[in-house]
């Protein structure tokens, strides 16, 4: 008896272990389906890792701004209230700090650096932002050069220059994102002199604001500030070369306006994508635009708002995710801007934060920084579960023209997430590939894609009348026949009476 | 039989509006009985609209589909317009009394059942590509309604074409205030039963 008893308590055991395979994320992931409506989904992403500062050895974070992963897997932190740039390699070992550098023999430090970026060859510019500066330093951390204030007839005297987020493409131009500035993106060229300003976000102003001015006093429009364009926060640059920016200071009513819309143009965008003439090319071919959030309380509630973004992070085949600070969320679009995941939060727990700074990717896993986690600056790590490898795979078969392999992932998608309307319409468009019309049509329905479904429905149409061709033919063919012969009985009948 | 007579008589007035009104207020070729027919089955084209109309042109989410939202959205518009309508062409030397108006009103609004009605069943095997014609419909079985409730009034009140638009005109900003003099009226009462319920509490809760 006492051995049985044993051995079930063992077996109990056993299974209580194994069972233990995935922690649950602190949040619910979730999309939006076609009427703007959030339907849950399976989590994409799980966090599986805290790093702060105490467990890299080096003293708390304070006010870490930005994060940036080499092209060799390193992890620079731009430890900003502490003047220090954190290097670590990809085991999340530091390798060093550079509290500063050398320059014409004088030992210099950082004042307050908010931006960083890392070239292939692993030169490394920093946006020392209270310094008003960019320093550029090797990759061993000698002292390069600088590259001061922006000098133009186009710039007032007055202007206080702070730069806090950069990028350098391969031509070695600089674009950087400075406080304050609205006029665009501040291009230097490869010798740091100042260029121009690039992908100035246009000015929206509706007609009711218009309607305002006309009933103003000189000194009440004095007193109002002009119509100004919004003021990137963030900047990120994608292999292509594209640069992808981040706004916040687009109001509500022009966000809400764009959803209800379901605008496709770049005119209320808190991501855009620019080209080398500063054009913005995002392809915004979603039900929604990416704007975070298409379904949100109006201010003042808990939890109410729109999302804003502070950061944008580029993967391969157009991917990109940005980081809603104000939800602490991460949406993440596919290259037509179709929301593919959402996931994480505000909080205390591992997975939620509580002013998210920077996303970054480190291979398939995301990486996020907390400025003021639980007092001071932290590190979560994400893994993609399966699910969201699945939806990522499925998506990166279907760019590289692989759709069989493409259809499969996104069969396979189907079933984690009956909701995924990308599914549908990927089985959709397989189906519709192997003249399977009808099929095709229930997959674009489910999947609310009404261009295809229209394409589907028109073979399928075609199909239908041919197959009953004959029949409609040959009945119509006794129809008449049947209305001659009455006629003709008729007329006989009219004569004989 | 009086109500399919009336009915009968509608597809005759469609074409000759001019005639046709005339001959229904001053013929009796219409009756009340043929009149809620003819709204009723504009409320039952316009839940199958909602329900029925096929996929491509259907972008409205059929699972908040409300029976009852439906109907409403036809009569409530219906029955303000013909008391904004009396109450306005009373004043204005209108010859119709309120059940011309009803009558009147229901028949000009037959175009949006008999062409919308079949167009339910085209959308379900048409392409968006010929989503043209679709569309064209609807406009016309819209332009045809208010057309024909135009020449209505105009006739039963035996107004000019001038003074019909201005009266149209008026009798839509009638509608308006007819909506907001009742939602003040809820307001109101809503108020009034409150601060009786506050009192009758706090005296309860005093003694």
């Amino acid at each position: 008896m006492k051995s049985r008893i044993c051995l079930i308590l063992s077996i109990i055991m056993v299974v209580l272990i194994t069972s233990t395979a995935f922690a649950d994320a602190p949040y619910g992931s979730y999309t939006y389906d076609y009427w703007g409506d959030p339907v849950p989904a399976p989590a994409p992403y799980v966090p599986t890792r805290l790093i702060d500062g105490e467990s890299l050895g080096i003293g708390p974070l304070r006010g870490a701004n930005d994060l940036f992963v080499s092209d060799s897997n390193t992890i620079y932190i731009a430890d900003s209230d502490n003047n220090r740039i954190i290097v670590l390699n990809d085991n999340w070992e530091v390798e060093r700090v550079i509290e500063g550098f050398e320059k014409d023999g004088e030992e210099e430090t950082f004042n307050k650096p908010q931006g960083l970026f890392v070239t292939s060859e692993e030169v490394l510019f920093v946006a020392d932002t209270d310094n008003a500066r960019i320093v550029e330093l090797s990759p061993d951390g000698e002292f390069v050069r600088e590259i001061g204030p922006p000098k133009a007839d186009i710039i007032p005297a007055n202007f206080e220059y702070k730069p806090m987020s950069l990028v350098v493409d391969r031509a070695k131009r600089l674009y950087v994102i400075a406080q304050g500035v609205n006029q665009g993106i501040l291009e230097f060229d490869s010798e740091g002199t100042f260029r121009t300003y690039m992908g100035a976000p246009m000015v929206s102003a509706n007609i009711l604001q218009y309607v305002i001015r006309l009933f103003y006093t000189d000194e009440q429009l004095s007193r109002t500030i002009d119509f100004v364009p919004t003021e990137y926060n963030n900047i990120s640059m994608d292999s292509d070369g594209f640069i992808y920016a981040t706004t916040s200071s687009i109001s509500v009513y022009d966000i809400q306006g764009a959803i209800s819309a379901r605008a496709d143009d770049d005119r209320v965008a808190p991501v855009r994508k620019l080209n080398a003439t500063g054009t913005d090319i995002l392809r915004r071919r979603g039900y929604f635009p990416p704007v975070g959030d298409v379904h949100f309380h109006s201010r003042g509630y808990f939890d109410g708002g729109q999302s804003m973004f502070n950061d944008v992070c580029v993967d391969d085949y157009g991917i990109y995710s940005v980081l809603d600070n104000r939800k602490g969320r991460i949406f993440t679009y596919d290259g037509d801007s179709n929301i593919l995941f959402i996931f994480g939060g505000k909080g205390n727990r591992l997975g939620q934060f509580n002013n998210p700074a920077a996303l970054s990717k480190i291979n398939e896993n995301f990486i996020v920084l907390d400025k003021t986690g639980s007092g001071q600056g932290q590190i979560t790590m994400f893994e993609p579960t399966d699910y969201g490898r699945m939806v990522i795979q499925a998506v990166s078969h279907h760019n590289e023209g692989r759709y069989e392999e493409s259809t499969a992932a996104w069969d396979e998608v189907l079933k984690f997430n009956a909701n995924s309307e990308l599914a549908y319409i990927g089985m959709g468009k397989a189906y519709l590939d192997q003249d399977e019309f009808y099929t095709a049509m229930q997959y674009f329905r489910l999947g609310n894609k009404r261009d295809y479904y229209s394409k589907a429905f028109q073979l399928y149409r075609k199909d239908v009348i041919a197959q009953y061709f004959g029949f409609i033919v040959g009945t119509l063919f006794v129809v008449f026949i049947a209305l001659y012969v009455r006629a003709k009985l008729k007329r006989r009948r009219e004569v004989e009476a | 039989m009086e109500v399919l007579r009336g009915l009968r008589y509608v597809f005759y007035l469609i074409f000759h509006p001019f005639d046709g009104f005339w001959d229904l207020k001053h013929e009796k070729k219409g009756n009340l009985g043929s009149a809620f027919v003819i709204v009723a089955l504009l409320s039952i084209t316009f839940i199958l609209r909602r329900q029925a109309t096929g996929f491509l042109f259907n972008t409205v989410n059929l699972l908040e589909l409300n029976i009852m939202v439906e109907i409403i959205s036809v009569v409530l518009p219906f029955t303000l317009w013909c008391i904004a309508n009396w109450s306005l062409t009373t004043l204005l030397d209108g010859e119709g009394s309120l059940r011309d108006i009803v009558i009147t009103s229901a028949y000009a609004l037959t175009p949006l059942v008999i062409i919308n009605l079949p167009l339910i069943l085209v959308s379900n095997v048409i392409t968006l590509d010929e989503g043209a014609f679709y569309f064209f419909f609807i406009g016309l079985s819209t332009v045809w309604a208010a057309m024909l409730m135009i020449v209505g009034t105009s006739v039963t009140h035996q107004y000019s074409m001038a003074k019909t638009l201005v009266c149209t005109v008026c009798i839509i900003i009638g509608m308006g205030l007819i909506i907001f003099i009742g939602l003040l009226f809820f307001s109101l009462i809503q108020q009034v039963v409150s601060f009786i319920a506050t009192i009758y509490k706090e005296i309860s809760l005093r003694f």
